[in-house]
């Protein structure tokens, strides 16, 4: 039982570090980016390529953090602003186009072969520490939680206490206005993209050191970030860790179950979550204040 | 819905339309002094199973570069050409290539190569319009009860053949192997909820217990799964030594890093894997911990045969690869040659080899070589299916070389043709 809690904490904490970036580009300039687990591969590769040239893991990602920053800046200017122009369903479709873009892409340059970037950090990939009780908690496991909630707190510190963070919140919450004040909308909504590509490099390298990837491995990936994201619910970015923890703990309480019911017990979750929600998504995605967490 | 029923109707039409052009196709090749043979191949070369496909484009010019002069059949020149088509890992493209094939192209045989994904929508597509299929690696059972043959009836099959390993060969190679080391008999398993798992599961487990091993099974679990500590539990607490595993590559090397952390890695002896580690980028993504996987395989360069088609010998082939793209040798190169190998003997036996009907006909009794050794459809396990081997296999790192990792042969029950080139290691020595 210690071991099952555990371990779902654990996997919560890789599955916040996974939604983070698509619940921030969903709070902040309400787009819901299907693109997101094709360019959190997008990174995997370039930490990959780094690697292989000896470049230290650290120094990798934040290479490419800030690529992958000067990426969705770009993103915006190009694509995300005119697609959200034109109604909801258009940036569904315009990231739908580009994460099938960005995966075939990836196929032609890198090929099929599967990646990760364990060997690039030694045994850290499956050291453990051991409990009392003859129980292992996994190191890396343990350093993505931690990284997930550093990474939360400091995209909230940002937005409470910082000038950004505050055009970030103006921008989100009425353009019109904030540019009215003076703020450079399409600037604040680009940098904000850029912040939320900018989390998709931790996410990927947490992919890439628990487990292996190929050029169409996003589509997993987006889905797991899309329940987190629909169970925590928008707000805060605490709710994502909410919502990774619970789809965790859903899916670990399938498995005890039954072996085939990881998957399961985490889309029950959801669907749950998605019941609960119904009439507040009627109310045309206003922000989910009153009702705690489902689940 | 309205698709599917589309796509049946598309399907008998283009059956009909098959029929059709048939006898007018027939007779306009008489007409022609010096006719060519159209060979159609499809297989998965993008999408998630291009690891299966990424060999064959150079494959397909070795042939392509041995057959330029073309081929005399029965005292007739024929030129020989090959029809490449992508599946892109999807099942209903492969079925529909299949049909545009047959229709557009006039193909007069098709090769189909890897994964019931590919083989079996291909091979649906050739028995509806009557055009002979030569197939190759995917288990035979999941190819010939997939498709609707029942246990103990005559085959329904009278166009589609298919060649290579299926749970036999499996289990003759793994009691084969496991008894290379001494362990405790004791086997943990995990077969996914897919095709190939559940075959495997319903046919190979029980024969493992029949012959004394301990099965040790959690049950099936979903492909995609992030967090396997239920199963890691139970196999520890089951004292399992030999681990045996159908995984795609990730969950694989998901799974594997959970197990190390519970310290699975270090009472486990054998580690013996299919699906994973067939090709060596799944090994190297393991890092330290993919030395001394064991795996199994339907090729390897050093099988002792020489393909007809293009007078490669396994080594060569495997040299030139490597040389032309810079990238390690797979299995995969020799399974896709002896396809086009067992396709041209088809070609070269029949009584006229632009006759659908005549090709067909000869396939029954066909003993074909390959540059995976004799393809014998007269003594197959049913009629449309013939033998091929499972060898096992262990992955070593290389002290020298190139590569990260060495391919050694360990054992050879279900071909004694094939060299045995290493002794098996213990995984956790």
């Amino acid at each position: 039982m210690t071991g099952l809690i555990l371990n779902s904490v654990l996997l919560g904490g890789y599955y916040a570090i996974l939604a983070v970036g698509l619940a921030f580009m969903y709070s902040v300039m309400k787009i819901i980016n299907l693109a997101h687990g094709a360019l959190i591969i997008f990174a995997a590769y370039g930490l990959h390529l780094l690697g292989a040239m000896d470049v230290p893991l650290y120094l990798s990602i934040a290479l490419v953090g800030a690529l992958m920053f000067g990426l969705g800046m770009g993103l915006h200017a190009a694509i995300l602003s005119r697609a959200s122009s034109g109604g909801a369903l258009l940036p569904l479709l315009a990231t739908f186009g580009l994460s099938i873009l960005i995966d075939n892409l990836l196929f032609q340059v890198f090929g099929a072969d599967n990646r990760s970037l364990a060997p690039l950090v030694g045994d850290l990939s499956w050291a453990s520490f051991e409990l009392p009780g003859n129980v292992f908690v996994g190191q890396l496991s343990l350093y993505i939680l931690l990284a997930a909630i550093v990474i939360i707190a400091a995209l909230e510190a940002v937005m409470r206490f910082t000038t950004l963070g505050r055009r970030i919140q103006a921008t989100s919450q009425d353009r019109a206005t904030a540019s009215l004040l003076g703020i450079n909308t399409a600037r604040t909504a680009a940098i904000a993209t850029g912040i939320a590509l900018t989390t998709g490099v931790f996410a990927a390298a947490a992919l890439g050191l628990r487990s292996a990837w190929a050029p169409y491995s996003g589509a997993a990936q987006l889905l797991f970030a899309f329940e987190v994201v629909v169970i925590g619910g928008v707000g805060s970015l605490w709710r994502v860790l909410v919502g990774a923890m619970v789809l965790a703990i859903a899916q670990s309480i399938g498995a005890a179950i039954h072996p085939q019911g990881f998957l399961i017990g985490g889309h029950l979750a959801f669907l749950m979550a998605v019941f609960f929600r119904l009439p507040t998504w009627r109310a045309a995605f206003a922000p989910i204040a009153r009702k705690g967490v489902s689940a | 819905m309205t698709q599917s029923s589309l796509t049946r109707r598309s399907l008998l039409a283009c059956a009909g339309a098959a029929l059709g052009s048939f006898t007018l196709g027939r007779s306009s090749a008489f007409a022609q002094s010096t006719a060519t043979l159209k060979i159609g191949f499809i297989s998965p070369i993008s999408g998630p199973l291009a690891g299966f496909g990424q060999t064959d484009g150079y494959v397909l010019t070795q042939a392509r570069d041995a057959l330029a002069a073309g081929v005399t059949i029965n005292g007739t020149g024929y030129g020989v050409e090959l029809l490449d088509r992508d599946t892109q890992s999807d099942p209903a493209r492969a079925g529909q290539l299949a049909r545009d094939l047959i229709n557009n192209d006039g193909v007069d045989v098709i090769v189909a190569v890897s994964t019931p994904e590919t083989i079996n929508p291909v091979s649906d597509a050739c028995e509806a319009a009557g055009v002979p299929c030569i197939s190759t690696v995917m288990p035979w059972e999941a190819w010939y009860f997939g498709r609707g043959a029942k246990p103990g009836e005559a085959s329904p099959f009278k166009y589609t053949y298919h060649f290579g390993f299926g749970v036999d060969e499996f289990y003759e190679a793994y009691i084969s192997q496991w008894s290379l080391i001494e362990t405790n008999k004791k086997v943990g398993v995990m077969y996914p909820n897919d095709a190939d798992g559940n075959a495997i599961r319903a046919v190979l487990a029980p024969k493992l217990i029949e012959a004394g091993y301990e099965v040790v099974d959690p049950g099936a679990y979903e492909t995609g799964t992030s967090d396997f500590s239920q199963q890691i539990a139970q196999f520890r607490a089951a004292g399992v030594e030999i681990f045996n595993t159908f995984p795609i590559p990730p969950d694989f090397a998901a799974f594997w890093r959970q197990a190390a952390q519970q310290g699975l890695h270090r009472q486990i002896k054998i580690v013996q894997l299919a699906k994973t580690g067939l090709f060596p980028a799944d090994i190297e993504a393991l890092g330290g911990l993919g030395d001394n996987m064991a795996s199994a395989a339907y090729w390897h360069r050093d099988f002792p045969y020489v393909s007809p088609t293009t007078g490669l010998t396994g080594a060569q082939l495997c040299d030139g690869y490597e040389a032309a793209t810079g990238k390690q040798w797979t299995q995969q190169l020799g399974a896709t040659l002896s396809a086009i190998d067992v396709a041209m003997a088809a070609l070269a036996a029949a009584g006229d080899p632009k006759d659908r009907d005549s090709v067909a006909a000869v396939l029954p009794t066909l003993k074909a070589d390959s540059i995976g050794g004799l393809v014998d459809f007269t003594s197959g396990p049913v009629k449309n299916v013939a033998h091929g081997p499972i060898i096992g296999t262990q992955w070593q790192v290389a002290e020298t070389g190139d590569f990260d990792f060495n391919y050694v042969i360990t054992e050879n029950a279900t071909d004694t043709n094939v060299p045995i080139t290493g002794e098996l290691r213990a995984y956790n020595a």
